[in-house]
């Protein structure tokens, strides 16, 4: 599934793979496609032995993907170095059905120089990020001219987490409509999108350019925070040098000491399909992507953070910049992530949707949330 | 001519015909009905791709009813289709009729005319969303020479869509050369005979050539109807965000067209059942817009010049 830098990093690794032993050889594809996944996931045989992909639970549930369990007992595998969240988002109903090979973690990203300017330090709790928000929102000529984060399409998902939502409940059903999930979206459209309204907010937003580029709002202080990952550690060298910017924890409602440092976590699995014709040797290979040595460099490579504990205290990282930041938040006790779930998917799609009817102040977040939770 | 010459038995006669006509044949059932039949039958089944189906009945259809993005896409569709098939032909029958005089150079701007339809669909659009983006502003720095203030055109839901119309008549060449043909088949007798009578510009136009246009205009509007409920490539690319696998469909959902709903229903949804379900809709849907049309055309399709 990876490309590019990803894909040369990847290359790497199976070159290394395949000098190491002899009974294995290691052809890499590069594919971001996911229909061609697909499609080779439901043929009788597969034309790949390991992948990686987020859609675990989707898969899982339909039988495509092999069970690891059988694999780990046999080699005594030792999972415990996997962070309690990566382990988590491995399982689908307390099977493995891959190995956590990269994870990314969310933190609140600010642009230094215009903090700077503002007089403002980074905000720990919400009402300092409301205020910073205040602040650093800039309207000349009735037009936005600087936003303080967000714009029509927030990070929804992160910011429920921060005020302790749930977007799942323990036992895996959904709970779009979690009281701390509202409060959240009050608090966006609250300091952002009321005050400004969604006509100023679009119309500032269809000047961004690309997320993957020069353009990037908050590369061009357009946005003077964002709520986004560690891979800005590569991307802004490449494509931004010298732009000043940090991260911190997403701030936490005041009064709230125990939802501080509340971060989502994405994981991504390496997984062997259930049609794979060597299954045998998708493991050892996975096995040795997500070795100490392996791991370190190619989420190095791409900016990702590893998913073994032993590495997220290492000082293996520290000359990237901000990463260990990243891999501080990863660690914390509140670094959760969604569950593997069949519909995962439609979900995600669902809530967006709904997302962005409130954001759009055409219903209110209880109604729309309770829509999509009516629905499952 | 070879079926014409083969004597013999009425078998022997068809064996070599069939056997020429065989890749043809297997074509057709391998990768047309068998498909064809095969996605009738799992309309009405529960099927996610990897496991076998399982029979529901109508529950497919039936849920689609009550599915507001159903809906969504029924009314996105419709407006493309009801605004933009009637709009885009009549653009291109008044280019047609520009193109048709006879001025010097005329070869150089039917060919510049044409030139929008051979660009590949991906890469026009994507040039138009940058060109419509407000980052660059390249199509609203025009409007705002002419004195118009500029629409957000690709986040404003209201928006959206008529930006789809708009890249929609930049290909609107392809058309206009098939009218123009079509113009140069008018006998010019007519129009000698029309200004005898004393026929003004519009009386000619009314009574010569919408007449004379009107069985090419049956087909292409029949034509841009089916391109129209199956649009896809414009507005999937211009929802388009970061995720690509993800069912975006553009602000508030304005760009979410029936073929995009297939799509999402089929291979980010996975519910292969509900996609195929909505697939016979649209056939239905066209063939119900195809009689229509055709049926009309009684009324207003002229053939012949007598």
């Amino acid at each position: 599934m990876w490309t590019g830098t990803e894909g040369d990093a990847l290359a790497d690794l199976i070159d290394k793979f395949n000098a190491s032993q002899s009974d294995i050889k290691v052809v890499g594809t590069s594919n971001p496609d996911r229909q061609s996944q697909l499609a080779s996931l439901t043929s009788s045989k597969g034309s790949f032995d390991i992948s990686t992909n987020a859609s675990i639970g989707a898969w899982a549930s339909k039988g495509v993907i092999t069970p690891l369990d059988d694999y780990i007992k046999r080699d005594a595998y030792d999972l415990a170095d996997f962070t309690p969240v990566a382990q988590r988002l491995s399982q689908y109903e307390d099977g493995y059905f891959g190995l956590p090979v990269v994870s990314g973690t969310y933190g609140l990203l600010y642009n230094k120089t215009l903090f700077d300017k503002a007089g403002l330090r980074p905000p720990t709790t919400t009402d300092e990020w409301a205020e910073a928000m205040e602040a650093l929102t800039v309207e000349e000529g009735g037009k936005l001219t600087q936003l303080s984060f967000g714009g029509m399409t927030p990070p929804y998902r992160m910011l429920g987490m921060a005020f302790g939502g749930q977007w799942y409940d323990e036992a895996g059903a959904k709970t779009p409509s979690d009281p701390g999930n509202i409060e959240a979206a009050h608090y966006y459209l609250d300091n952002v999108i009321k005050p400004y309204g969604v006509g100023a907010i679009q119309d500032f937003q269809s000047t961004w350019g690309e997320y993957s580029s020069a353009d990037n709002a908050f590369y061009q202080g357009k946005t003077a925070m964002a709520i986004d990952g560690p891979w800005h550690c590569h991307m802004v060298p490449e494509f931004a040098p010298g732009f000043e910017w940090g991260v911190v924890p997403v701030p936490y409602p005041k009064g709230e000491p125990e939802l501080e440092g509340s971060a989502m976590v994405d994981v991504n699995c390496l997984f062997i399909p259930a049609n794979s014709q060597n299954k045998d040797g998708a493991w050892e290979f996975m096995k040795y992507l997500v070795s100490n040595d392996a791991m370190e460099s190619f989420s190095k490579a791409i900016s990702n953070l590893p998913t073994r504990m032993s590495l997220l205290e290492s000082d293996a990282y520290d000359d990237v910049e901000n990463f260990a930041d990243f891999m501080a938040i990863a660690r914390g006790d509140n670094a959760g992530g969604l569950p593997p779930d069949p519909d995962a998917d439609e979900y995600l799609s669902d809530l967006s949707r709904a997302e962005d009817t409130f954001t759009r102040l055409k219903e209110t977040p209880e109604e729309a949330y309770g829509k999509v939770a009516k629905s499952y | 001519m070879a079926h014409s010459t083969v004597k013999g038995s009425r078998g022997r006669a068809v064996s070599p015909g069939v056997m020429f006509s065989s890749p043809w044949i297997i074509g057709f059932f391998a990768f047309f009905a068998v498909p064809v039949v095969a996605s009738l039958y799992y309309s009405f089944t529960d099927f996610n791709l990897f496991q076998s189906p399982t029979w529901v009945g109508l529950e497919n259809y039936r849920s689609l009813v009550s599915d507001e993005l159903f809906r969504k896409a029924m009314f996105n569709t419709a407006y493309l289709t009801v605004v933009g098939v009637p709009l885009g032909q009549a653009i291109a029958m008044l280019i047609a009729l520009a193109l048709n005089f006879p001025v010097r150079g005329q070869p150089l701007y039917r060919a510049i005319v044409y030139l929008p339809s051979i660009v590949p669909i991906v890469a026009a659009t994507y040039v138009w969303r940058w060109m419509l983006s407000n980052q660059h502003a390249a199509f609203n720095d025009i409007l705002g020479v002419v004195g118009l203030s500029p629409p957000n055109w690709l986040l404003d839901p209201v928006w959206t869509k008529p930006a789809v119309i708009l890249i929609g008549l930049w290909t609107v060449g392809g058309t206009s050369i098939i009218y123009l043909a079509a113009l140069q088949q008018v006998p010019q007798q007519l129009y000698e005979a029309a200004v005898v009578d004393g026929a003004n510009t519009w009386q000619r136009f009314r009574h010569v050539t919408w007449p004379a246009l009107s069985p090419v205009t049956l087909f292409q509007v029949l034509m841009g109807i089916i391109a129209s409920v199956q649009i896809f490539a414009q507005t999937y690319l211009l929802a388009q965000d970061d995720n690509l696998n993800a069912g975006s469909g553009g602000p508030a959902d304005s760009l979410l067209t029936f073929a995009m709903l297939i799509v999402n229903k089929a291979f980010v949804y996975l519910d292969m059942g509900g996609a195929a379900a909505m697939a016979w809709i649209l056939f239905m849907i066209i063939g119900a817009l195809t009689a229509v049309v055709l049926i009309s055309s009684k009324r207003w399709v002229h053939y012949g010049y007598e």
